[in-house]
């Protein structure tokens, strides 16, 4: 008997849990209630709420990616060369916050950021002008940049650890500056980092609908809230799974451009 | 007297509590090829690294042309180094590897690209630059690490065990190789080793290490020939060192039986380690060597043929082009210039430094 | 300098992580329930929080599925790793490739399908669907955890175990087994994190009734969330780092004794902390002998009340909760389990009975029924149960605007109107939810808030996108809150918030707008399909009780129409007035009505296009 076949339970499931599902959501997304053949749910995509919607989410992940990398990478780079970085405290320190109820962590940031939270009883108590971000789009990208960042963090982490040290001094020693190493070998050399972190802050970023449920204050439509409330409220499957194809286009068209930057697969969050 | 390039003046230097150099002088002149050899951990990578900028000592000053560079940092010093695994850049076509220190210093494109053309056809890569890192062999990648720091000129070229990830056969070509180099370029090479003959093939100069301290310098032929310690003896080389007792001045007792030799100045009846290289053995029939014993142990080991001999209650390691079989009745004598007469060590430290070994 | 400046980014990173969490570890120890006044030191939350049933049942679930999935995901996904390794080399790829979707894919894709997938296979959700759906995001992690591993071994010792006489099996166990250990650990742990950590996925897949520690936290999020779930997650996150702690401290290369001991400890306290939890959990869902089934909103009674309930008539409640009419409605009709008992809104009452889905209500067996307000009976009889033949009303509110009297001059506020005055710019909660936001606009208009005409719906919804600059927040939960807190002035919320909120803060005044409101009566009534119609109606009748009303009163401060309640608040008028308005103002009170496919899509275009 050829080992081979151990993997048969696992390819069933793949079969009854990833590609039957997809498939699904494709039926789902191109007919509509009476199970008629329709364009007209992926076509709703182009009316002015979806396309609105679909603009918003794309650029407020946009803005979080873009955020979370300028946050992620000098961090990336400190630990890589100080001790805590070594020692493992760093993975130590970005895994446990997960052990906090997400939910919880981004409601609490509506504690914090309230008219009369914290932070602007402090920055009152300074006599600084208020800070009114919340229920605006810029809560959602502070919401999405804490909730994301260490899928950012680790991946760039892990691509500038495997660096050798030698290859760093070697530019040293032919004479590049501080600045010649970050960008002619660190920020190169990391790029399979980058590429999955990007990835990794960018798709759950278009997709969420907790968080600009939570600090949006309800007056900001993502895609993903519309997608949720085809399902839970409107009770509108079609449509729901419409516009679900028409973001996973703009997601595999992400992964596709990204995952050429890492083809060995380095960039890992383990 | 050629003038010196580099001078490392009471270097000490510790990581955590370990002393790793311990009040090390040395001077390097121009043109010249020095190998530092010693074990590992015996601190030869330690003064290449602070050479080379990125190690800074505890104490101590280093000098590049009589100017301080203690606290320069290594991009701005006019040297270049060949690491052990070539640290060359993955992401980069050996082209933009070569070119990459030029790049940095701002030389036209023009002459970078005449450089980088000249370097690999000095090693033997011609036509090899639009090539990835990753198709190479280990010997070429050893060559184009040679080419990058090369191109820049530098008037000292530091080598980290350059030849340990090579297989034996291309170590020995890579070796001529690096002599050739040297020759063409006029550079100085400081070249760190802890393969014992590497060193013995090329170098002008050849310090030993440990412990930290330099234990003997010279040429490879006084090294070899006339180790001053039983730790240079044990480590270059195969030896028999043996417990003796210096009678006089040019007659030494070993193994109850009195040679002579030409060491002097000893003192009388004091004890002393006595080194006998295997090939100076000379192997005769029973009762015309000066001690008689027999064949314990024999293996072909290519050119000559090597072999145990129990005489006097010690056993002799001999190299002889033939062959004695095991069991055979044999005597053993030295030529009296082959006899190396060493000092015991003297203090608790080189003591420890022996058992080390 | 530069040391200094790296070491000030790290502080500033590390604080930005652990802010929230701090501020939720505080509050979980705050005496009040508000989130944004501190009123002293109090363990309350953490006695509430292992005294709640429900959220015991949530961290029973959470775990246990988390426990469950992880171990099966860790199993087949071990074993299809050794399979994978021995296919050719496009095969591999072909897998490899299929396993990153679910890791890459968006949640709520994943979740989403996963969701029509069972239904369409006619598999009803359940715990079931929620265990299979973390096994299935979970398999990848595993994988990607154990494939390296696996390709990293070579055949070689397994085949020199053989040589040596090994059969396969022993093989396996003593030579494959040990060399891929890490990556099984690792892929375990991760995926029991990953399931633990999961909402979006559980949301859409789980039964009714099944909660999560996740979905138990969001579905409080929209009703209001209270800090016994701060308290737990304060509990968890200890519990967590404590493990690590302890785990980091014994993995060092040679743990001192004395480190050694206080790992040990560190263990054994997070085993009985754990035990104790899951040992509290598995109690309150031990069954045996006589039963009631209940099924009813989240937090709608007080707790220690199920056991008063319990002891008084020795019949075991088995009490399930969901959040919405719509999610409660599937299970009763495809009758999923067999409740007793339920509880649902007026419109959802009329819509059950309509379909046959009810008991007729058997007064004999509920002699407490003379306990209720007339006149509610009256108006439910007028409204959404004719003859109240089905149902018992259990608690009412009407909705209407809270204002503070510091800000806002009393008086000044009458109409739904006012809330489109500019001069309360950002100072004003409007509620968070097609119906009863577009409720306001459409009263404000003079429109019945059950309104099918297009044209009203559209203006309503124009009236809405006027106000937006206005509004700070659209929320249901935090309304209160924000007021309490002084983010706002002004917010439009239940009758049954304000007595609370009143208490805190005595300067906040009520008003129920003079175009009329929506009112809600929520009711109990006995599905068809009961198997225990009579203690179904025993519970009724304990609700109705002059003592259980007042104290679930007391608990919930909405108002229960029960002539207890009344004379209980007959002495305060500010109470009256919010609890039992005038009959002037509740002729123009209207209940939300069904309506329909067609109604529904109506509301929820417009409501996009408010919204976006």
């Amino acid at each position: 008997m050829s080992r081979k076949f151990l993997s048969t339970p696992y390819l069933l499931w793949i079969a009854c849990g990833t590609i039957i599902p997809l498939l699904v959501i494709a039926y789902y997304g191109l007919t509509d209630r009476s199970g008629a053949f329709t364009a007209a749910n992926i076509k709703a995509i182009f009316s002015a709420d979806h396309a609105q919607a679909l603009g918003l989410s794309l650029l407020l992940a946009f803005i979080s990616t873009v955020i979370c990398f300028i946050l992620a990478y000098p961090l990336a780079l400190i630990l890589r060369n100080s001790k805590f970085g070594k020692s493992g405290f760093m993975i130590f320190i970005f895994i446990l916050p997960m052990w906090m109820n997400f939910l919880l962590r981004t409601m609490a940031w509506q504690v914090i950021l309230e008219k009369g939270g914290i932070i602007n009883a402090m920055l009152t108590a300074m006599h600084l002008p208020a800070l009114e971000i919340i229920n605006t789009p810029s809560a959602i990208v502070l919401g999405m940049v804490y909730d994301f960042l260490p899928f950012m963090v680790l991946p760039i982490f892990n691509t500038l650890m495997k660096i050798d040290d030698n290859i760093i001094e070697a530019a040293y020693d032919l004479g590049a500056t501080k600045k010649n190493v970050l960008f002619d070998i660190l920020l190169p050399l990391s790029i399979p980092g980058i590429a999955s972190g990007v990835t990794m802050v960018f798709v759950p970023a278009l997709t969420t609908f907790v968080i600009s449920n939570m600090l949006g204050g309800g007056k900001i439509l993502l895609i993903g809230n519309i997608i949720e409330q085809e399902f839970t409220t409107s009770s509108n499957w079609n449509l729901g799974s419409g516009l679900s194809l028409v973001m996973m286009i703009f997601i595999i068209l992400s992964m596709a451009m990204l995952s050429k930057l890492d083809k060995d697969g380095e960039g890992t969050l383990i | 007297m050629a003038s010196s390039l580099i001078e490392l003046r009471n270097i000490s230097k510790s990581f955590e509590d370990t002393l790793v150099l311990d009040d090390f002088n040395l001077t390097v002149n121009e043109n010249e090829f020095i190998t530092l050899l010693g074990p590992s951990g015996c601190g030869k990578t330690t003064t290449l690294r602070i050479v080379g900028g990125f190690e800074t000592p505890d104490s101590g000053q280093v000098f590049f042309e009589g100017k301080d560079i203690t606290n320069v940092p290594p991009n701005k010093r006019h040297l270049n180094t060949v690491f052990q695994k070539y640290a060359l850049f993955p992401h980069m076509s050996i082209e933009q590897n070569i070119a990459f220190g030029l790049k940095i210093s701002g030389k036209t494109d023009q002459y970078i690209k005449d450089k980088v053309k000249y370097a690999l056809k000095l090693v033997n890569l011609d036509g090899f630059e639009k090539r990835k890192i990753d198709s190479l062999s280990g010997g070429q990648q050893q060559r184009i690490a040679m080419a990058r720091a090369i191109v820049n000129e530098p008037k000292l070229l530091l080598l980290d065990e350059p030849l340990g990830a090579l297989d034996l056969k291309l170590r020995q070509d890579m070796q001529y190789e690096l002599i050739r180099l040297k020759n063409e370029l006029g550079i100085t090479f400081l070249y760190v080793t802890h393969d014992q003959e590497e060193p013995l093939t090329m170098s002008d100069k050849v310090v030993v290490m440990n412990g930290g301290r330099i234990q003997q310098m010279g040429t490879p032929e006084e090294i070899y020939n006339e180790p001053e310690n039983a730790f240079v003896a044990d480590f270059i080389g195969d030896s028999n060192i043996i417990d003796g007792m210096m009678m006089e001045d040019r007659v030494v007792k070993i193994c109850d039986t009195i040679f002579p030799c030409i060491d002097e100045g000893f003192g009388k009846r004091k004890p002393v380690d006595v080194v006998v290289r295997p090939e100076d053995i000379i192997i005769g029939k029973p009762g015309n060597g000066r001690i008689d014993g027999e064949i314990v142990h024999n293996v072909f080991i290519g050119v000559h043929y090597e072999m145990e001999i129990e005489a006097g209650g010690f056993t002799w390691l001999a190299q002889n082009t033939e062959s004695f079989p095991v069991g055979t009745k044999v005597s053993i004598d030295v030529e009296p210039e082959n006899i190396q007469i060493m000092h015991k060590p003297q203090t608790k430290e080189e003591e420890a430094i022996e058992l080390d070994v | 300098m530069k040391k200094f400046g790296k070491a000030l980014y790290l502080v500033l990173i590390i604080l930005f992580l652990y802010l929230p969490i701090g501020t939720l570890m505080v509050l979980s120890f705050n005496q009040s329930k508000s989130m944004s006044v501190w009123s002293g030191f109090s363990l309350k939350w953490y006695k509430e929080m292992f005294n709640n049933p429900m959220i015991m049942e949530a961290v029973w679930n959470t775990f246990t599925i988390a426990l469950i999935a992880a171990a099966a995901a860790t199993v087949i996904g071990t074993v299809a790793c050794i399979g994978i390794a021995a296919m050719k080399k496009n095969g591999r790829n072909t897998v490899m490739a299929l396993t990153n979707i679910p890791m890459l894919n968006a949640d709520i894709v994943t979740g989403i399908s996963l969701m029509m997938t069972f239904l369409v296979f006619g598999i009803s959700l359940s715990r079931g669907t929620v265990l299979l759906s973390h096994i299935t995001f979970c398999l990848p992690y595993v994988i990607l955890s154990v494939m390296p591993k696996v390709q990293q071994t070579t055949t070689l010792t397994y085949e020199a175990a053989l040589d040596l006489g090994a059969s396969p099996v022993y093989a396996f166990w003593k030579v494959v087994i040990p060399e891929i250990r890490p990556g099984i650990v690792s892929g375990f742990l991760l995926s029991f994190t990953m399931s633990v950590d999961d909402f979006v996925i559980t949301h859409f897949t789980r039964g009714a009734g099944i909660n999560t520690i996740s979905t138990l936290i969001y579905s409080q999020v929209k009703v209001g969330i209270r800090p016994t779930l701060f308290a737990l997650s304060t509990l968890i996150f200890v519990t967590v780092l404590v493990l690590l702690v302890a785990s980091n401290l014994s993995g060092g290369e040679k743990p001192s004794r004395g480190k050694k001991i206080l790992s040990a400890a560190a263990s054994v306290m997070v085993i009985v902390i754990l035990g104790g939890v899951l040992f509290a959990s598995g109690i309150t869902t031990k069954t045996s002998g006589d039963e009631v089934y209940v099924y009813s909103f989240g937090d709608y009674i007080d707790p220690e009340l199920v056991n008063e309930f319990e002891e008084e008539t020795g019949i075991k409640v088995i009490m399930d909760t969901f959040d919405t009419n719509e999610e409660m409605y599937p299970v009763i009709k495809n009758e999923s389990v067999n409740y007793d008992v339920i509880c649902a809104s007026d419109y959802m009452i009329t819509k059950l009975a309509d379909e046959g889905l009810l008991a007729e209500i058997n007064r004999e067996n509920i002699p407490n029924y003379n306990n209720l307000l007339d006149e509610y009976m009256k108006a439910a009889d007028a409204s959404f149960d004719k003859g109240n033949r089905y149902s018992v009303p259990h608690t009412i509110g009407d909705l209407g605007i809270l204002y503070n009297t510091n800000t806002v001059k009393p008086g000044e506020i009458t109409s739904w109107n006012d809330l489109w005055k500019k001069q309360y710019s950002q100072r004003i909660v409007m509620p968070d939810s097609v119906r009863d936001t577009m409720a306001i606009a459409l009263k404000a208009k003079g429109y019945s808030l059950n309104s099918t005409n297009e044209a009203e719906v559209t203006e309503a919804a124009d009236y809405l996108i006027a106000q937006k600059p206005l509004v700070y927040k659209y929320a249901n939960d935090s309304a209160r809150d924000l007021i309490l807190g002084g983010s706002v002035d002004i917010a439009v919320v239940w009758s049954g918030e304000v007595l609370y909120t009143q208490e805190e803060n005595p300067d906040l005044a009520f008003v129920i707008p003079k175009e009329g409101t929506e009112q809600f009566t929520d009711a109990w009534a006995v599905p068809a399909a009961a198997r225990n119609k009579k203690n179904g109606e025993l519970w009724i009748n304990f609700m109705l009780d002059k003592k259980v009303a007042e104290k679930n009163f007391n608990y919930l401060t909405y108002s229960i129409p029960n002539q207890a309640v009344l004379d209980y608040v007959a002495d305060d008028e500010n109470a009256m007035s919010i609890l039992f308005p005038e009959a002037s103002i509740l002729e123009k009170c209207e209940a939300l009505e069904n309506l329909g496919t067609e109604g529904d899509d109506l509301y929820s275009v417009q409501w996009k296009r408010f919204k976006s």
